[in-house]
């Protein structure tokens, strides 16, 4: 791992550097000034995940500053709490409030998100400047303790070392987080939420997640704005602040390193250009309406283009092992014959009944394929299994375990994994990336464990299992490639591999051949087998029927949303009902076919 | 009581109809691109600068001086408002080309910063023209309060009421009966499906950023004498603008109207009770409706097909 030391060491260095600066210099601006780059890289540090990871774009944070501030200034001027008790509880303070922006904020995406935000933070500016009792509006709250030492109250120095170390702290702690498994699965709700839930992954609580750690950095540094001026009021409180939070972020750019650059840029930019409060505001707006224009990926994408340009030594890319044992599967198959049974499973969309009392009985270790012609039902049948679409009625049971109305990924948890019509990979992450988000499920590491870097043996047999399996699949060479800058036909096999890592005992295809071409279908039939022969039980969606006929134990036919014929491949091509329904029918079966159910029958 | 509800619904109706304005601009632009002015707030506040510095000068006075209520007849309240819509028009050309386009159909919000940075400079612009001080813009109708059933309300009130109207009645009509309009709203639909139609998408984009800043301007022109223009009177007008469009639903120009109103009405009715509460009634309000319809009050729903 020289990586990492070599990050340590580093990190040592600048810490080193940043500490020794207060040491030459009593002036008490350059030290506000440090003071306040730490505290605004606290408050941005934990954004980025929010903003940069998770993609949960809120305008509203000036309300979890708040909540800090003024829990510190009520409980040490009000209540005479000592400060630092105080302190923290101004951080479990704004995580409390950071769940309670989160819930409605989920129910909502894009501007609609922006907009619960900005309804909360101004909700928070409007109760802090007029409930005078409580929160003395314009006049303030006076007399709040600020942190101290043996009885002593920090100095201006000592305010830029603890926030230093605050900030250094903050820092070690994320990056591990976010390296891991977590940083993967946030980035993963952040491209593709459905794809997120079909390997195991709550996007529900991962939002949340991201919410809480977010609010509780802004609440910290709300806190140390109030300690260190023992003073606060509602001036602090506004939109802008929430703007420069998110700024800070957004002008910072993804990377762990984005909330350090956009801190300190735009912190000097605030303290040294206020003497010139018209030439600040015309550079503040001049940046952040070129910035991203110039730097896409903000100041740290552009450090690390120009890094890549210049040093390429600085940006090493992880050594792989060359060799691996062949991938086995870790978990064994059930005793279960029946692996899945779903019965009278009905989904209406208005007068269009895509699923229409179907009954499903899934044989463990066989091949069984799904066909229909198109607009028969057959994904929205996959999006019931797998949890995507609740049925309106029916029951879904999988290994004997009752999981109709289950969450998506508790679903993919259950050991159901699946791939989609329309390809959902985390097209911005690696290969690698893509196929360890697989095995989200399977790696042990918990929230604190990650925080304190106590996952990297799990997360090294991670990635040697992902490359087994991308081995599997005939995919290791591309394993440090771009997801989505791969081929097509290249980029179905990824997902199916990201399946197969979720461990599933019934992997559900959703026309994995659709695209490929002659020789990739020939090649995709024989993965198939080799799946099956892994114990794993496939149920296919296809349009091919070289295909479907070459690989498959038994068919389903679906036509209107109901189930037509079902049986052995020979049996199934044979039945005058499924040659109808392909091909069109004489009078007298289409009569009767009509008869048979009006519910049935839906517009194109 | 019942005489101060009924002036509190008419002012409520005549702001409302200034969110309403400001918030079908957002609709427009979103639609056909999905980005929208953060910095709108600031093209409000340009409208009514612009306007007011026309009047001066028509009035024969510096940029910079006060108008008295006897410069201000209808026929120059008419000229500063093309003139005011026209120089919004070019700014909304001008902040498409530097701060939209370059960002459009980028995923990410690089656009959010780049149209707040746009405003920032606006907003400075306007500081180092025009000052820190409000300018006083009379209205062109007087100040003598008309009574209606008992409720007073102002002149200027009702000439904000009827113009909003009588602008989102002519563009509703526009966009739902014209060739134009169903351009624009093919383009909502589809941008490369317009372009296949032999539609000029880019010209359309264009045309609904210049639509949506010259409806700020109108807002800002419209909305100076009530409130006295200040540099600082955007940010608020344009937030709850914005909320008047969610809550309605962004993607429904008669939900933006619609909201718009709403936002209005509810707002003055609390303010009747409680002034203190307005916004914050308004805004729990608006994380409740959208909890319980996150596409607005009209808007449609977008179901993510799998």
């Amino acid at each position: 791992m020289g990586g990492e030391r070599k990050h340590y060491l580093w990190l040592a260095v600048v810490a080193a550097l940043a500490a020794a600066v207060p040491l030459f210099t009593d002036n008490d601006f350059y030290l506000r000034v440090l003071f306040l780059i730490g505290v605004n890289y606290i408050a941005a540090a934990g954004m980025n995940v929010l903003v940069g990871y998770t993609g949960q774009k809120s305008l509203g944070h000036a309300g979890l500053f708040a909540v800090g501030a003024y829990t510190v200034a009520l409980l040490t001027a009000r209540w005479g709490w000592n400060p630092w008790p105080a302190f923290v509880a101004a951080g479990v303070m704004a995580g409390i409030f950071g769940i309670v922006i989160a819930l409605p904020a989920l129910r909502v995406k894009g501007p609609a998100l922006a907009m619960v935000t900005i309804g909360f933070g101004i909700v928070v500016e409007k109760i802090v400047s007029e409930w005078q009792d409580v929160f003395a509006g314009q006049q303030g709250i006076y007399g709040v303790l600020p942190l101290s030492l043996g009885g002593t109250m920090f100095s201006s120095r000592q305010w830029v070392w603890f926030v230093l170390l605050l900030g250094v702290a903050l820092h070690v702690m994320l990056r591990l987080l976010l390296r891991g498994r977590f940083g993967r699965a946030f980035m993963a709700v952040n491209t593709a939420e459905v794809a997120a839930e079909s390997v195991g992954i709550s996007v529900y609580r991962f939002k949340v997640l991201a919410f809480v750690i977010s609010a509780v950095t802004c609440g910290l540094a709300g806190a140390l704005i109030a300690q260190q001026n023992q003073y606060i009021n509602s001036d602090f409180i506004t939109f802008n602040l929430s703007i420069f939070i998110l700024l800070m972020v957004l002008f910072g750019g993804h990377s762990v390193y984005g909330p350090l650059l956009g801190a300190v840029v735009l912190t000097l930019l605030d303290s040294f250009l206020s003497r010139w409060p018209g030439v600040q505001h015309f550079t503040y707006g001049a940046l952040l309406l070129f910035a991203l224009y110039a730097m896409p990926d903000g100041l740290a994408g552009f450090v690390r283009q120009m890094a890549r340009k210049w040093a390429p030594g600085l940006l090493p890319a992880e050594a792989l092992p060359a060799q691996l044992a062949p991938w086995r599967l870790r978990s064994g198959t059930g005793a279960e014959t029946m692996l899945l049974e779903a019965q009278g499973l009905y989904k209406a969309y208005g007068g269009v009944v895509p699923t229409n009392e179907v009954d499903l009985s899934i044989r463990a270790g066989h091949v069984h394929s799904l066909i229909g012609p198109n607009g028969a039902g057959k994904t929205t049948l996959l999006n019931i299994l797998s949890g995507i679409v609740p049925p309106d009625r029916g029951s879904i049971r999988f290994e004997g375990r009752d999981v109709t109305g289950l969450a998506p990924y508790r679903i993919a948890r259950a050991g159901l994994g699946r791939t989609f019509q329309n390809l959902k990979l985390f097209a911005g992450m690696s290969v690698l990336d893509n196929v360890k988000l697989g095995l989200h499920a399977h790696i042990p590491t918990g929230f604190l464990g990650s925080l304190l870097g106590r996952g990297g043996n799990a997360e090294r047999a991670a990635r040697d299992e992902a490359l087994q399996i991308l081995d599997w699949l005939g995919l290791k060479d591309k394993a440090q490639e771009i997801a989505g800058s791969l081929p097509y036909g290249v980029q179905r096999r990824l997902e199916l591999a990201r399946a197969l890592a979720t461990h599933p005992r019934l992997l559900l295809l959703d026309e994995p051949a659709a695209g490929l071409n002659p020789q990739e279908t020939q090649e995709l039939a024989q993965v198939i087998l080799r799946i099956r022969d892994l114990g794993i039980t496939v149920l296919l969606i296809e349009h091919h029927m070289d295909l479907v006929m070459a690989v498959s134990d038994h068919v389903i036919v679906l036509d209107y949303g109901q189930k037509i014929a079902e049986g052995a491949p020979a049996q199934v091509q044979n039945d005058p009902r499924v040659i109808a329904a392909y091909l069109g029918a004489d009078d007298g079966t289409q009569e009767e076919e009509e008869e048979d159910e009006e519910g049935g029958a839906h517009v194109q | 009581m019942a005489e101060s509800i009924l002036q509190a619904i008419f002012s409520g109706l005549a702001l409302g109809s200034i969110y309403a304005l400001v918030a079908v601009g957002f609709n427009i632009t979103f639609n056909t691109t999905k980005t929208l002015n953060f910095g709108q707030g600031e093209f409000l506040v340009a409208g009514a600068f612009v306007a007011v510095s026309v009047l001066l000068l028509l009035a024969g006075k510096q940029m910079t001086d006060a108008l008295l209520p006897s410069e201000v007849t209808l026929t120059r309240y008419l000229l500063s408002l093309a003139g005011s819509m026209a120089v919004l028009a070019l700014l909304g050309v001008l902040l498409y080309y530097t701060a939209v386009r370059p960002f459009v159909g980028q995923g990410g919000m690089a656009w959010v910063m780049s149209t707040i940075g746009f405003g920032i400079i606006i907003q400075n612009t306007a500081l180092a023209i025009w000052g820190p001080s409000p300018l006083v813009m009379p209205s062109p109708l007087g100040n003598d309060v008309i009574r209606i059933g008992g409720a007073g309300v102002l002149p200027q009130e009702v000439l904000v009421l009827v113009a909003s109207v009588a602008v989102l009645l002519t563009l509703d009509w526009v966009m739902r009966r014209t060739k134009i309009g169903k351009a624009v709203r093919a383009v909502a639909q589809s941008g490369s499906a317009a372009t296949l139609m032999g539609i000029n998408v880019g010209a359309i984009v264009v045309l609904a950023f210049v639509i949506s800043s010259s409806l700020a301007g109108l807002a800002g022109l419209l909305i100076a004498p009530i409130t006295t223009a200040s540099v600082f009177m955007g940010l608020t007008l344009a937030l709850k603008a914005f909320s008047s469009a969610i809550v309605g639903g962004l993607t429904s120009p008669r939900g933006c109207m619609l909201g718009g109103f709403l936002l209005g009405v509810i707002e003055a009715l609390v303010g009747l009770w409680h002034a203190e509460l307005r916004e914050i009634s308004i805004f729990i309000l608006i994380i409740v409706v959208l909890v319980v319809r996150p596409q607005g009050l009209l808007g449609q729903r977008i179901v993510e097909k799998v």
